[in-house]
């Protein structure tokens, strides 16, 4: 049995081993196809594919990231100053009181395709959005009355209300095709459901205005964008920057995980990983000598946030003794381990001009004893009592007991949602931190973690919880959601007022802040409304995590860094081959 | 009974799962809280947008009637448009479906290949090291995690001696070039597949094997194994042609049925190794309510397995008549 075996399970091997030969031989790297020679061509990783090329359906990060470089807006923001500067606009938009009307002058410009970008298209643009109610844009196009084009290069808006957004938001949307649209839109208008016949639009090759333009998208694997030839940028001198683009193109690559993306990275099969890298990668790479490591602040809120309709935290004392139990520092320095900004205010301290310094502030620079000590005291002065109150009759600090409303009811167990571990490790771990903080004093708190979509769904739409743990990443530098987070008339199913807070006096100054189109006099009011929140405290802002961006400097330079990160339109009109 | 009667009866019953599968993932991903709108956490949709989203989406219909268009839809071959794509969820499975097939399908057929080889010498060499060595081997193999094997394996062959891609299933070197034929092309596809394949296979070949042995060990002990040998037939005429093809029906029933469920792919490998396969759309779509391409990918996988089952069924009634009774 075992000769005749032996030799079977040899032969076996041989056939193994050979074939194995065979294969490496066969598919060893050099062999298998050409090598790129496009020296100039600049390759980085994405997370995922795009969901979409069209325009009005994209609301994922990586469809938003590829179609920047191909559509471009009137305005965008100076890298630096963050200040809104023409871009497809010759210059600044003329205001007249009298008509309440702006008129912006472009730039002679062309669409990918060689033909004129006029004022029709702008136009065009604003009439789809408006018309369709195209979802995330239409609000910023809702109160344009009408828009004229006097001539191919002048558009003039008319608003039926004065509105601060429209400089910041209206004339910053990425301007279309009326050429390309036209069939598709009107197709779209006879049917049933006109707007999403419009979003399932399949767009192939995008005709934008943009520095590059899409040559070819194999799905799952890879998008190929070549240079503008059209652009009307290149060499031309906006913000202090002559603009190229100075690459000859660009190769998206997609990579399922970190760890891939980080290998590739590490190897130079990419130049860029445009995805936040997570500190467990950080110090790997910081012994790289070929990688350079970008940190910049994103333009992001990370927050605690109460249901302020019910008890007990439709009680404000409450709500400071929760402020003051929390130590930001810790959660910074201990989960985030420092690769965070703390949060006083709920605008992130990088958007300069509308970040207030001057929010009320809880517990700053206090230790953990002198915390509970405050909290007690805010919550013993509004009438809360314990079985074992947390700070003894000899003043020292012991764990508080069976906690009292001022009514003299016992609190009962409250729950912090968080996400889960697997969506974000972080908010989880801020969420069992903070529930034994509170523990401490006797206030009962469960941090539960639970799927992001039923979350959201618990909060936004049933508005069922006591409290959660939830956070923006790319929040808008104009401030003008800080009124649709907080304003009364957003208490609605849906509404972004999820902690159902009310304070007629925030409403009236909301109110002004979204009509005032004077900046420095919209600033102050801004400035009051995030007084008036840090004063209530229907969310406490906790963090704003930093974002950490690897390339490789071997062989690409020139990124522009700026809030929100070095994947900007800047960046990708200014790198260069070393 | 006659075998046409037993078809027609396992035919109807098959439509009828079919049919209570169709309504329970109809009803499975209503009752998921949420909906594709709610996850778009974007301050700039007002909750009139969102609500005109909804309504033109047809979710604001009671249940009943978005269960009436979903049968009707079904019944005329129109699965819809995925909320997410604005594609056809036919093209999305479309362009998908052939990635995973190929990967999983070669991995399936290979593993099986080598564990029927494999366990065949194990159970011939019952106690001795070449059965321990490989019973081991199967046993390690089958129970390591998949995403720390599939990462190491990119680690030692990808980055460290740069043998294969570190992941993907293209290089766009290659595709991009106008020059490059179908050949260089196929080439680095097997390229790219070359990982991804020896994880899956590490993983599988040893549970095909364990079951060979095992139901070798048991054909070894039949009766006609003796009276091979008390024919004196050599001991490779036995073991290869009179234990192995009869002992090698369980695994064949295994792959037949892993061959059915392979089509859903596998959302850890396919993520892992950037492999653009149905597995991670699968995922995605039910984390995101993407309710027409979830239903059209679930009820695709159960319409695969039942006509596997059907098959297999038909086959065994078939070689077997005790079965139609």
């Amino acid at each position: 049995m075992s000769p005749t075996s032996s030799v079977t399970i040899e032969s076996f091997l041989k056939g193994i081993l050979c074939l194995a030969v065979a294969m490496l031989v066969l598919l060893f790297p050099g062999l298998s196809g050409t090598q790129s020679n496009a020296a100039s061509c600049l390759k980085i990783g994405l997370p995922e594919d795009p969901r979409t090329l069209n325009i009005w359906l994209a609301s994922d990060r990586n469809s938003r990231n590829i179609l920047s470089q191909i559509y471009q807006p009137l305005y965008t923001r100076d890298p630096d100053t963050l200040k809104l500067v023409p871009w497809l606009a010759e210059q600044e938009p003329v205001f007249d009181a009298e008509t309440l009307s702006y008129t912006v002058r472009i730039k002679p410009s062309k669409w990918s395709d060689g033909s004129e970008l006029t004022s029709e298209d702008v136009a065009f643009t604003g009439r789809v959005i408006k018309d369709f109610r195209v979802p995330r844009l239409a609000s910023r196009w809702n109160f344009i009355k009408r828009i004229e084009t006097p001539d191919k290069h002048t558009v003039r808006f008319y608003l039926k209300e004065p509105k601060a957004i429209f400089l910041s938001r209206t004339l910053t949307t990425p301007i279309v095709q009326k050429k390309e649209w036209i069939k598709i839109v009107e197709k779209a208008r006879g049917t049933e459901k006109p707007l999403i016949k419009l979003l399932n639009h399949k767009i192939e090759k995008p005709v934008g205005s943009g520095p590059f333009i899409l040559k070819e998208w194999r799905q799952g694997c890879y998008l190929f964008l070549q240079k503008n030839k059209y652009f009307f940028g290149t060499g031309r001198r906006i913000s202090g920057r002559i603009l190229g683009p100075y690459i000859d193109s660009i190769i998206f690559k997609i990579y399922g995980t970190s760890d891939a993306a980080i290998l590739a990275l590490k190897k130079g099969s990419i130049d860029m990983f445009w995805w936040r890298i997570q500190a467990g990668y950080l110090q790997d790479l910081k012994t790289q000598k070929d990688i350079q490591i970008f940190s910049n602040e994103k333009s992001g809120l990370y927050y605690i946030g109460f249901n302020v309709r019910k008890p007990p935290f439709n009680d404000v004392n409450l709500r400071r003794a929760v402020a003051t139990l929390i130590d930001k520092d810790f959660i910074i320095s201990r989960i985030l381990q420092g690769l965070a900004i703390k949060m006083n205010s709920i605008v992130p301290p990088g958007n300069q001009f509308w970040y207030c310094p001057e929010v009320p502030r809880y517990a700053e620079g206090l230790n953990r004893e002198e915390r509970i000590k405050k909290a007690y005291e805010i919550l013993r002065k509004a009438g809360y009592t314990w079985q074992l109150p947390p700070v003894n009759g000899q003043g020292k600090v012991v764990k508080g007991k069976g906690i009292r409303l001022p009514n003299g009811q016992p609190m009962e167990k409250f729950t912090i949602l968080t996400p889960p571990a697997d969506y974000d490790p972080l908010r989880a771990m801020a969420g069992m931190i903070i529930q034994e903080w509170l523990g401490m004093v006797g206030i009962p708190a469960s941090a539960k973690p639970m799927a992001i979509g039923s979350l959201i769904q618990q909060v936004k739409g049933r508005r069922q919880f006591d409290s959660f743990i939830l956070g923006y990443g790319r929040l808008d530098i104009d401030p003008d959601w800080v009124r649709n987070f907080f304003h009364s008339s957003n208490d609605k199913p849906r509404g972004w007022n999820m902690s159902g807070y009310k304070n007629p006096d925030f409403d009236r100054i909301a109110e002004e802040s979204a009509s005032i189109l004077d900046r420095e006099k919209r600033r102050k009011l801004i400035w009051e409304m995030q007084k008036m929140i840090l004063q209530d405290v229907p969310y406490i802002p906790l963090y704003n995590p930093r974002l950490i961006e690897a390339v490789r400097k071997d062989k690409f330079s020139g990124w522009v860094g700026t809030l929100g990160g070095i994947g900007n339109i800047w960046s990708f009109c200014e790198v260069r081959l070393n | 009974m006659e075998l046409w009667i037993y078809t027609s009866r396992r035919l109807v019953q098959i439509v009828i799962i079919f049919f209570v599968i169709l309504t329970v993932l109809f009803l499975l991903f209503r009752l998921a809280p949420g909906d594709p709108v709610s996850r778009m956490v974007d301050p700039n949709l007002t909750p009139e947008d969102a609500q005109l989203l909804i309504e033109e989406l047809g979710l604001d219909q009671p249940v009943w009637i978005q269960y009436f268009y979903y049968l009707k839809n079904f019944l005329t071959g129109h699965f819809g448009f995925s909320f997410h794509y604005g594609r056809p969820v036919v093209q999305i499975i479309g362009d998908r479906l052939p990635n995973t097939i190929l990967l999983f399908t070669t991995s399936i057929i290979l593993s099986a290949l080598v564990g029927i080889f494999l366990g065949k010498i194990a159970s011939w060499h019952k106690g001795e090291k070449t059965d321990t060595c490989l019973t081991v081997g199967a046993l390690v193999t089958h129970t390591v995690f998949l995403p720390w094997l599939a990462l190491i394996m990119i680690w030692v062959f990808a980055y460290k001696l740069g043998w294969f891609p570190i992941t993907g299933m293209i290089s766009e070197e290659v595709w991009l070039d106008p020059d490059a034929g179908l050949w260089p092309k196929s080439v680095d596809i097997l390229h790219h597949m070359v990982l991804p394949l020896t994880t899956l296979f590490l993983i599988h070949f040893g549970s095909y094997l364990l079951i060979m042995r095992t139901s070798m060990l048991e054909t070894l002990r039949e009766d006609y194994i003796l009276t091979a040998r008390a024919k004196g037939l050599p001991e490779k005429v036995i073991r290869n042609h009179h234990a192995a093809p009869n002992a090698a029906l369980p695994v064949v029933t295994s792959v037949g049925l892993s061959l059915a469920f392979s089509i859903n792919g596998g959302a850890l490998t396919e993520t892992v190794f950037t492999w653009p396969g149905i597995g991670r759309e699968l995922v995605f779509s039910v984390s995101h309510n993407d309710y027409p391409l979830a239903q059209a990918s679930f009820l695709l996988i159960a319409a695969v397995v039942l006509v596997s089952n059907l098959v297999v069924d038909i086959l065994y009634a078939y070689l077997d008549p005790r079965i139609r009774y």
